[in-house]
C-alpha cells in the first residue's frame, strides 16, 4: 500500500487535472471544440500571478482572481477573433484544431520573448509545511485542494443557481431551442470561453508556487486534462471531475509502484476506455 | 499588347543587369594585409532558444568578457599575433538545428573550429564538421557523444576531427566519487536521470565503474517533462538514499529539491550534475531553506584544492567575472563556463601554437592527440587512446560546491584519472 504522502500528492494532482478538465469540457459543451491551447492559458495565468505578486505586490488570492480575469478576457478575444470565425459555415473542425494548435506555439514563443525562458519561482508564497504523522504536506499544496473545492462550489452555484448558468446549460443541450428562447448562443460561447480559460489560468496560478513558472509549463497539464475528460466522458462536467480524480490518484500511485512506466499505463488505460466505453464513464453514447 | 510585354521584359532584364553591376562595383577591393592581429573565427553551436536556452544565454556575459580579456594579448605563432572572434549560432538543442548551425558556421562564417559545444546533437554536428575537416571541440555525456566501444556514436576513424574538451560523462562519474569523498558515512547514493538516457552507454559505464569502486547506489528514472517527483522521492527514501544526484535539466532538479524538502526529507542531500545557473532562480523556485545545503558542480578555479591551475588563467577568469558583473549590473555568480568554452579555446590555441599553423587542421589535430594542455581547469594530457580509439579526451577536476548561507562554497574534488 503506498504511503499516505503518495495519496496526498495524488489528490493535489487530481485537483489541477479536475479544474483544467472542467474548463475544457465547458468549452467543448458549448463551442463543440477542443481548445488545444488550454495548457497555454494555464501557463499565462501562472505568469500573471507571478508578476502580480513580484512586480505589483498584489496578495496571492487577489492575484489569482486577476489572472482569471485577465486570461479569461484573453480567451474571449481568441474566441471572438479566431474561433468564431473558423466555426462559421464554410470552415470546419480541422481549421479550429489547426488554429488552436498554432496558438500553443504562439503563446509559448510570445511568453518566452516577453518573460524570458528561465524558470521563475514563487517559493515565498505560502511557505512551510504541515507535519501530519508520518508525512508532511506543504501549505501550497493544501491551498491547491482548498482552491479546487472553492472553485467547484462556485461553478456548481453559477451553473445551477444563476440565469447565466441556466443559459449555458440550455445552450449546451439544445442550442437552437435556446436561441429561440432569446438566449444569445454567441454571447454564451464568449462567456463560456472566458470561464474555461479563467479556470485554466487560476489553475496555473495556484500551481505557480508549487512548481515553477516557465513558458512550457502548460504542456503536461493539457495532456493530462485531455486524458481526464476522455476517461470521464467528453461533454460531461461530472466526468471531468471524476476523470481528474482518477487520473491524479492513479498517476501518483502507479508512479510510486512502477516509476516511469506510469505514463505508459495511463495511456493504455485511456485506450482501453476508448475501446470499451468510448463515451467515457459519464458521457452520453454516440447517437 | 505584345509591344508592352517586350518593354516590360527588356526593363526587367535591364534592372537585373544593372543590379548585378552595382553589386559588383560595391565589392571593396581586397585590403592590404594588416600588420595588427589576425582574427580567427571560432564557432559555437549553442542553444539560444527552447527549453535549454538558459544554459546557452546565461554564460554570455562571461563568455564575451573572457574573450575581451584573452584578446588583450591574443596568442602568437612566430611573430604574428592572433585574436579570436566567437560566433554563436542557435542550434535549438536539436539535431536539425545543430546541423544547420554547423553549416552556417563553417560555410557562412568560415569557421575552421567549433568549440564550447554541449547540446545533445553531437552526431548531427560531427557529420558536418568531419567531412569539412573542421575541428569540433565538444563535451561527452550526451548519449551519442561517447565512443563506439561504449555504444556511442564517436568513431575515431570516421571522426578524426573531434576533441572531447569537456569529458562530462567522466566528470559525472568522478562527481559521484567526490560526493562519496565529501560524505564518507553516506548510506546510499541515489542517481536520478531522465528516461532519454536510460540504458544508454554512459549509464552502463557509470554503473560498472561505481560497482567496481564499491559505491552503494540506487537509480530511478523520470519521463522528460515530469514536475511531480513525490513518488520518486518516496522510492529513494525507502531505498535509504541519503544523497541523490540529479542528472536532469534545471527544472527537474529544482522540483526534486523543493519537493523532497516539503515531503519532510530534509536530510536527503540533493546534488545537481551541472553548475548552478543562477542562485537567485534556485532560491526563488526551491525556497531558500530547501536550497541551503544543495550541491552542484563548481568551476571557480581559484578555489580548486587538488587541481593546480595556472595563475595566469585564474586571473583571466576573475577579471572576466568582474567585467561580466559590471555589464550585468549585479554579481555574476555562474562559474560553469570557466570549464567549457575558455578551456576548449585554450586547447585549440595551444595546439595551433604547437603545430605552427592556424589553418592546417590535420596538423593541429596531430598536436592535440595525446598532447598536454594548460587551461582554465588545469593541465591535462589527452587520454582515451584505448577506450576512444584516439587520445582526444581532456581531463576535469570534478569539483563540487555546497550552498551555505545562499552562496557556493567549495565542498570536494576528485580529479579525473586518464582514460586507458
Amino acid at each position: 500500500m503506498p504511503p499516505a504522502g503518495i495519496w496526498v500528492d495524488g489528490l493535489v494532482q487530481s485537483c489541477i487535472y479536475m479544474t483544467m478538465a472542467f474548463g475544457m469540457v465547458l468549452v467543448f459543451s458549448i463551442l463543440g471544440i477542443l481548445n488545444w491551447a488550454h495548457g497555454q492559458f494555464y501557463m499565462l495565468g501562472a505568469f500573471v500571478v507571478y508578476y502580480a505578486i513580484t512586480a505589483a505586490g498584489i496578495p496571492f488570492p487577489i492575484s489569482l482572481l486577476v489572472s482569471g480575469v485577465v486570461v479569461g478576457g484573453l480567451g474571449m478575444l481568441v474566441e471572438k477573433f479566431v474561433i468564431e470565425r473558423l466555426t462559421a459555415p464554410g470552415y470546419g473542425m480541422l481549421y479550429v484544431t489547426v488554429a488552436t494548435l498554432a496558438l500553443i506555439f504562439f503563446f509559448e514563443g510570445a511568453a518566452g520573448m516577453a518573460f524570458g525562458l528561465m524558470d521563475k519561482g514563487l517559493a515565498t508564497v505560502l511557505p512551510g509545511v504541515l507535519d501530519v504523522g508520518s508525512f508532511s504536506v506543504s501549505y501550497q499544496k493544501i491551498a491547491v485542494v482548498i482552491f479546487t473545492l472553492v472553485i467547484m462550489v462556485i461553478m456548481y452555484v453559477v451553473l445551477n443557481r444563476t440565469k447565466v448558468g441556466l443559459a449555458i446549460r440550455a445552450a449546451a443541450q439544445e442550442p437552437v431551442a435556446a436561441s429561440l428562447y432569446g438566449i444569445s448562443v454567441g454571447r454564451v460561447s464568449l462567456i463560456v470561453m472566458g470561464i474555461g480559460c479563467a479556470l485554466a489560468a487560476m489553475a496555473g496560478g495556484i500551481m505557480g508556487p508549487v512548481h515553477s513558472v516557465n513558458p512550457f509549463m502548460g504542456r503536461i497539464p493539457m495532456i493530462m486534462s485531455l486524458l481526464a475528460i476522455i476517461i470521464g466522458g467528453l461533454g460531461s462536467l461530472t466526468g471531468a471531475i471524476v476523470g481528474g480524480i482518477i487520473l491524479g490518484l492513479l498517476n501518483s500511485v502507479i508512479a510510486y509502484k512502477i516509476s516511469y512506466f506510469s505514463e505508459v499505463v495511463l495511456f493504455v488505460l485511456v485506450i482501453l476506455v476508448l475501446l470499451i466505453r468510448p463515451q467515457g464513464l459519464f458521457g452520453a453514447p454516440a447517437k | 499588347m505584345k509591344k508592352w510585354y517586350n518593354v516590360v521584359a527588356i526593363s526587367m532584364v535591364a534592372v537585373i543587369v544593372l543590379g548585378i553591376f552595382a553589386i559588383a562595383c560595391a565589392q571593396k577591393p581586397a585590403e592590404p594585409q594588416a600588420t595588427g592581429p589576425i582574427t580567427i573565427n571560432i564557432g559555437e553551436p549553442v542553444a539560444l532558444s527552447g527549453s535549454a536556452a538558459p544554459w546557452g544565454q546565461i554564460p554570455t556575459p562571461f563568455r564575451e568578457a573572457w574573450f575581451e580579456v584573452f584578446n588583450k594579448e591574443g596568442f602568437k605563432i612566430g611573430d604574428q599575433t592572433y585574436n579570436i572572434k566567437l560566433i554563436q549560432v542557435d542550434d535549438q538543442n536539436t539535431a536539425e538545428g545543430g546541423a544547420a548551425a554547423a553549416k552556417q558556421l563553417i560555410f557562412g562564417d568560415n569557421c575552421k573550429f567549433l568549440a564550447g559545444h554541449w547540446t545533445w546533437n553531437f552526431s548531427a554536428i560531427a557529420s558536418v564538421t568531419n567531412p569539412a575537416k573542421v575541428i569540433f571541440v565538444t563535451r561527452t555525456g550526451a548519449p551519442d557523444a561517447l565512443p563506439a566501444s561504449w555504444n556511442g556514436a564517436y568513431d575515431a576513424k570516421t571522426m578524426p576531427y573531434v576533441v572531447f574538451g569537456t569529458p562530462s560523462q567522466d566528470e559525472f562519474t568522478y562527481n559521484c566519487f567526490a560526493l562519496v569523498d565529501a560524505f564518507p558515512n553516506y548510506k546510499k547514493l541515489g542517481l536520478l536521470d531522465s528516461t532519454v538516457s536510460k540504458g544508454g552507454p554512459g549509464w552502463v559505464v557509470l554503473q560498472d565503474v561505481l560497482n567496481k569502486a564499491g559505491v552503494r547506489w540506487h537509480s530511478e528514472w523520470f519521463t522528460p517533462g515530469t514536475t511531480d517527483f513525490a513518488p520518486i522521492i518516496t522510492r529513494f527514501a525507502e531505498e535509504d538514499c541519503d544523497i541523490v544526484f540529479v542528472a536532469g535539466w534545471i527544472g527537474e532538479y529544482m522540483a526534486f529539491a523543493k519537493q523532497r524538502w516539503e515531503m519532510g526529507y530534509k536530510d536527503m542531500k540533493v546534488a545537481c550534475s551541472g553548475p548552478f545557473v543562477s542562485l537567485g532562480m534556485y532560491k526563488a523556485v526551491v525556497g531558500a531553506d530547501a536550497f541551503e545545503g544543495a550541491i552542484g558542480a563548481y568551476y571557480d578555479n581559484s578555489q580548486f584544492k587538488k587541481t593546480e591551475v595556472n595563475p595566469k588563467y585564474i586571473a583571466q577568469c576573475q577579471e572576466a567575472l568582474t567585467i561580466a558583473a559590471e555589464k550585468t549590473g549585479k554579481p555574476y555568480e555562474y562559474t560553469g563556463e570557466i570549464a567549457w568554452l575558455p578551456s576548449h579555446v585554450l586547447i585549440l590555441v595551444q595546439a595551433m601554437q604547437k603545430a605552427g599553423t592556424v589553418d592546417d587542421t590535420d596538423a593541429i589535430m596531430k598536436a592535440i592527440r595525446g598532447g598536454t594542455f594548460d587551461t582554465t581547469i588545469g593541465k591535462w594530457t589527452m587520454s582515451g587512446a584505448e577506450t576512444y580509439g584516439s587520445p582526444v579526451v581532456f581531463g576535469t577536476p570534478a569539483c563540487l560546491c555546497v550552498i551555505q548561507d545562499g552562496k557556493e562554497v567549495y565542498l570536494s574534488e576528485h580529479p579525473m584519472e586518464p582514460l586507458p
